[in-house]
């Protein structure tokens, strides 16, 4: 069962939808618990074998793919995850496009200007603590270009994905990812979505304990579910959040002011961004570079290393694409069906040598499989994942 | 006894009678990007995407009706409103999970089936003809 906890950025479901919601979860935990593994003996039993006699060697991944798509029992899975998938946004969108006045109403309130912490006066009621707690701050820019990797389709079958606003000061595609994030992954990312974060965060600590960053940047943050995990984890430390999504930074925004973590937000592309050279002692990102493309990743790794101060660490969580051939195909099915262009590529792509040639010293990037050690708390909800970090020191 | 309705006070009307109703914003419902297809007869793709919209509506029916009954249980009064804001405790909805897995495992066996028949070598049709035959 989902550890995910409502807060007041989220819709209210009524009965129905909530219902919706349920049939989903249970839906996708059975397609991917029950049904998913059949695929593998399908291979292992009848597909494996006709395609050895046939081509005399193991096959590739595309030889793979042209054999399962014919087999039945592939083929309804595969139509019934991709269905699946457009549910769990249908079942989200209904009740946040019934409560988006309000919503936009919550997150306009929370973007006002701070006010200067008033000095103490006897009349006030609020603590001090409260008055002179640090704010969260958004900066948005109309004129950034989208790109085209990102907006060409709809990334993850999100209809509008990150960054349509279908009204002023729209804040639906990040209510609509939020709870659609805790449905995808089966509740296991906890409370708040924030499972990534805390998984790069234990990384830092385990590897890196010395260190104490005054000020940390999360690319591709969306919203802002890892970053609130940054400012949390560092509460001396400035923390930044990026990403070219207008209406998921607005709702990042209002989510981290809401869980009072401090958080600025800014819409930027992590390929180019406004920041000094030098001036952080640690980049981040959650899952965003299968989500980009082969020119942007040297753009982003390298505007990484001019963000870092040296010595400041570069680190970017991002999912393994499976050991043998079937897995990484069956990895893929994301990439050909869920609207997830760029991860295929990411197969064959060697992270560390695109670091190098963005600049890192060789001997400086490393690539691992990492499994935070997890708490008893965490054991509930979360399987424990194996991710892949590529670290680059500067 | 029944409610009358009249058109003016619709659900929206009775749910926040004191704003007016801005221009609702509409949403969009289909992601940009091609569909792939899965099957030969792409009619299948079509069966297939209604019947589980079915199945998830069946779904929705059924918990609703649950949620009818452990209200009427534990009030002994129907009430609308009462269904609306009804919260299951974790004993329910520990049962309204293995309802629901139950639910979608028997809707499974049609994809199911083809891995059972898969194991089994002998095919069982050949035996039965034999025993017809005589």
């Amino acid at each position: 069962m989902s550890a995910f906890k409502h807060h007041d950025m989220l819709p209210t479901p009524d009965h129905d939808e909530q219902a919706r919601q349920d049939f989903v979860a249970s839906l996708r935990g059975h397609l991917s618990g029950r049904l998913m593994p059949g695929a593998y003996q399908i291979y292992e039993r009848r597909v494996a074998p006709a395609l050895r006699a046939e081509l005399g060697r193991e096959p590739d991944e595309t030889e793979v793919r042209r054999a399962m798509t014919r087999e039945p029992y592939y083929q309804f899975w595969s139509a019934m995850q991709r269905r699946s998938q457009e549910m769990l946004w249908e079942s989200v969108i209904d009740p946040t496009e019934r409560e988006l006045p309000a919503l936009i109403d919550r997150a306009k309130s929370r973007a006002k200007p701070a006010v200067k912490a008033p000095k103490a006066s006897k009349t006030s009621k609020e603590p001090r603590a409260a008055r002179s707690r640090r704010r969260s701050s958004l900066r948005l820019d109309p004129s950034l270009p989208l790109p085209r990797y990102h907006a060409a389709v709809d990334i993850h079958l999100q209809p509008g994905a990150y960054h349509t606003d279908s009204t002023a000061d729209d804040v639906a595609a990040g209510v609509i990812y939020d709870k659609g994030l805790d449905l995808y992954m089966g509740g296991a990312l906890g409370a708040e979505n924030g499972l990534m974060g805390e998984t790069l965060v234990a990384y830092v600590k385990e590897r890196h304990p010395a260190l104490r960053p005054r000020r940390v940047l999360d690319m591709g943050c969306a919203i802002g579910n890892s970053t609130v995990v940054w400012a949390r984890a560092f509460p001396e430390a400035e923390v930044h959040g990026i990403d070219v999504g207008a209406p998921v930074l607005r709702y990042a925004h209002a989510r981290a002011e809401g869980f009072g973590a401090p958080v600025h937000f800014s819409q930027q592309n992590a390929e180019g961004t406004d920041f000094g050279s030098g001036s952080f002692d640690l980049v981040v990102s959650h899952i965003m570079l299968h989500e980009t493309s082969k020119p942007a990743l040297q753009r982003i790794f390298a505007e990484c290393r001019r963000l870092l101060r040296p010595g400041g660490l570069m680190l970017h969580l991002e999912i393994p694409r499976g050991h043998t051939v079937f897995e990484q195909f069956m990895h893929n099915w994301e990439s050909y069906n869920n609207n997830e262009t760029f991860s295929r590529y990411m197969t064959h792509i060697d992270l560390a040598a695109e670091a190098v040639k963005g600049g890192f010293a060789r001997s400086k990037v490393r690539v691992d499989e990492f499994a935070m050690q997890m708490s008893v708390a965490q054991m509930n909800y979360a399987e424990n994942f194996i991710w892949k970090i590529l670290a680059a020191e500067r | 006894m029944a409610r009358r309705r009249t058109p003016a006070r619709s659900k929206a009307a009775r749910k926040h009678p004191t704003k007016a109703a801005p221009t609702p914003v509409r949403l969009p419902r289909i992601a940009k990007g091609k569909k792939p297809q899965y099957f030969s007869d792409p009619a299948i793709d079509k069966l297939l995407w209604m019947t589980m919209t079915l199945m998830e509506e069946l779904s929705v029916a059924r918990d609703r009706i649950d949620t009818l009954e452990r209200v009427l249980d534990e009030r002994g009064v129907l009430r609308q409103k009462d269904i609306e804001g009804y919260t299951p405790d974790p004993k329910a909805r520990s049962a309204r999970a293995s309802r629901r897995a139950e639910f979608v495992d028997r809707m499974m066996r049609a994809a199911q089936a083809e891995l059972s028949a898969s194991s089994s070598a002998a095919d069982p049709h050949e035996e039965a003809r034999r025993a017809v035959e005589g």
